[in-house]
């Protein structure tokens, strides 16, 4: 099978300082990776790194097969902007862009498919920041479909949002994955979704990545044993 | 002005009038950008910048000559040369606005409270203004008429001079209107669909400067956050989208100019302060709008 994404000794830090080190993985299609930790354990840096945000300090990063679509977490993206949910999804076609040129009728017909996708086509001309956040999230999946990746990176995605939307987002992660054969990353501090949806776990600790099946790494009593020492309220999310 | 047909006074003032328009098209556009990135206090900042950089400029403008050279001018001929001295008081002012990007860029990384930040600025630049007003060769008249945007002595080398610097802004914003729309609104994808966000961070930045400083120089600091800061706002609440802002604004700034020229003509009032009032006059349906909404 080949590898969309490939680190071999890898480190990711800021400053010169490592986060995660020694990070031997490889992302195959169909592969559904989930990337959990505690708080501060190095999680974004290592999604960070994956996306190519952060150089690796140490190591080696290879891309050569990948194809990334990424969705942040709708929060760090400011509703002042006047945009409307069209807009935002035709950002994923960005990259192929230069200048004035405007989207190709192919690339236009493609978003209006992803905005079907994500079952969003009865909001079509509605703020962005009057959406939902759930529908807001399902847009940006929608934008990162449209660069039809091969790699999906999502970056809590099912935070902050109703049972029913989160219950949305991850069934069309799971189809996507099914039907699709891409690979999904996603960081999240719901155990119990992840429980349900990811086959394997990146756990994140004290500056070490250690993966494993998800039945293993986020067993019940493991997590017990883990989070016993940690005080009140510092486990918030792990609502496995 | 009862006596002059309306035909005379624009006949008269020509270069001023066209001026105020060409920044009141374009300056709301770099104002809209500045709106949704949550630093419309640069643009009234910035503009104080600006004239502390033209004020610099006159002051040291003796020194220069004696010291650097000026293209062979004398004091005398280059302050009587537009050319010379407007291009001179152009770099510095330029010089100025870009310092006071990066001290608020710079500082803002470190958090804080940037209120405050743009409110020191905003101190030490209008006192660096009035102290090196009283050095200038020139005396304080001239520098009172640009603090107080009275614009009717624009001749036609300011006016090339701003329109061209406005042209190469408005140029720029519309070419890459998208990838500055995307950087700002979500960096971190950019970067994932391979845009060199810093170079878009800095060309931003540099338009910015470029834009304050060829304004401030013709216009005075008035006019230029006058127009940076309230065309947007009256427009945000028309807006769905960034293209429509950026017009809607644009298109408030240019009936400001025009109806606070007309009314700077009409009853002999300083034209910048008068199409500042003028586009404070188009924010209150946007207000009363929202107020009822």
């Amino acid at each position: 099978m080949p590898n969309l994404l490939r680190l071999s000794g890898a480190a990711f830090g800021y400053g010169g300082r490592s986060i995660v080190s020694e990070v031997d993985l490889e992302v195959h299609p169909g592969d559904f990776l989930g990337i959990v930790g505690p708080n501060g354990a190095g999680k974004t840096t290592l999604f960070r790194g994956l996306l190519g945000l952060v150089p690796p300090l140490a190591g080696r990063v290879e891309r050569a097969g990948a194809s990334l679509g990424y969705v942040p977490q709708r929060e760090s993206l400011d509703p002042i902007y006047p945009l409307r949910l069209e807009d935002v999804v035709e950002m994923g076609a960005y990259g192929t862009l230069q200048g004035t040129r405007r989207l190709s009728l192919a690339q236009r017909l493609a978003a209006r498919a992803a905005i079907e996708r994500v079952g969003l086509s009865d909001k079509l001309g509605a703020p962005f920041a009057g959406l939902s956040g759930g529908q807001r999230q399902r847009a940006l999946l929608a934008r990162a479909l449209l660069c039809e990746p091969n790699v999906l990176l999502l970056d809590e995605p099912t935070s902050g949002v109703d049972r029913g939307a989160q219950r949305r987002i991850l069934d069309l992660l799971v189809e996507l994955n099914a039907r699709d054969n891409l690979a999904v990353l996603i960081v999240s501090h719901q155990i119990g979704l992840l429980r349900e949806a990811a086959r394997e776990i990146l756990w994140v600790s004290e500056g070490r990545v250690e993966r494993g099946s998800t039945e293993a790494l986020l067993a019940p009593e493991r997590l017990d044993r883990l989070y016993a020492s940690a005080p009140a309220g510092e486990d918030e999310g792990l609502d496995g | 002005m009862d006596d002059i047909t309306w035909v005379d006074r624009i006949d008269l003032f020509l270069w001023p009038l066209l001026s105020a328009i060409c920044a009141g098209i374009v300056l709301p556009m770099v104002g809209s950008y500045l709106f949704v990135r949550r630093t419309s206090f640069h643009g009234i900042v910035l503009p104080q910048f600006a004239a502390a950089g033209v004020v610099f400029a006159y002051a040291i403008l003796g020194w220069w000559i004696e010291t650097i050279g000026l293209g062979g001018l004398t004091l005398d001929a280059a302050l009587h040369d537009p050319h010379a001295a407007s291009t001179f008081g152009l770099i510095w002012g330029a010089i100025f606005t870009l310092g006071g990007i990066l001290m608020l860029v710079t500082t803002g990384q470190r958090g804080g409270s940037e209120t405050a930040r743009a409110a020191a600025g905003f101190a030490a630049a209008s006192a660096a203004v009035l102290i090196l007003g009283r050095m200038s060769p020139i005396g304080r008249g001239p520098v009172d008429e640009l603090l107080q945007g009275e614009v009717l002595g624009v001749g036609v080398h300011e006016f090339e001079l701003l329109a061209t610097a406005l042209i190469v802004v408005a140029a720029a914003l519309i070419w890459f209107g998208r990838d500055l729309l995307l950087t700002s609104f979500d960096r971190e994808t950019a970067v994932v669909l391979g845009k060199r966000a810093t170079s878009f961070e800095v060309l931003f930045h540099t338009l910015v400067g470029l834009a304050v400083a060829a304004g401030t120089l013709t216009l005075g600091p008035i006019l230029v956050f006058g127009l940076l800061v309230l065309p947007p706002f009256a427009a945000r609440r028309w807006a769905r989208s960034m293209p429509r802002f950026v017009a809607i604004s644009a298109g408030i700034g240019l009936v400001s100019a025009i109806a606070g020229e007309a009314a700077a003509l009409e009853w002999d009032l300083p034209v910048g302060p008068s199409v500042v009032m003028a586009s404070v006059l188009l924010c209150l349906p946007g207000l009363i709008a929202r107020r009822g909404g």
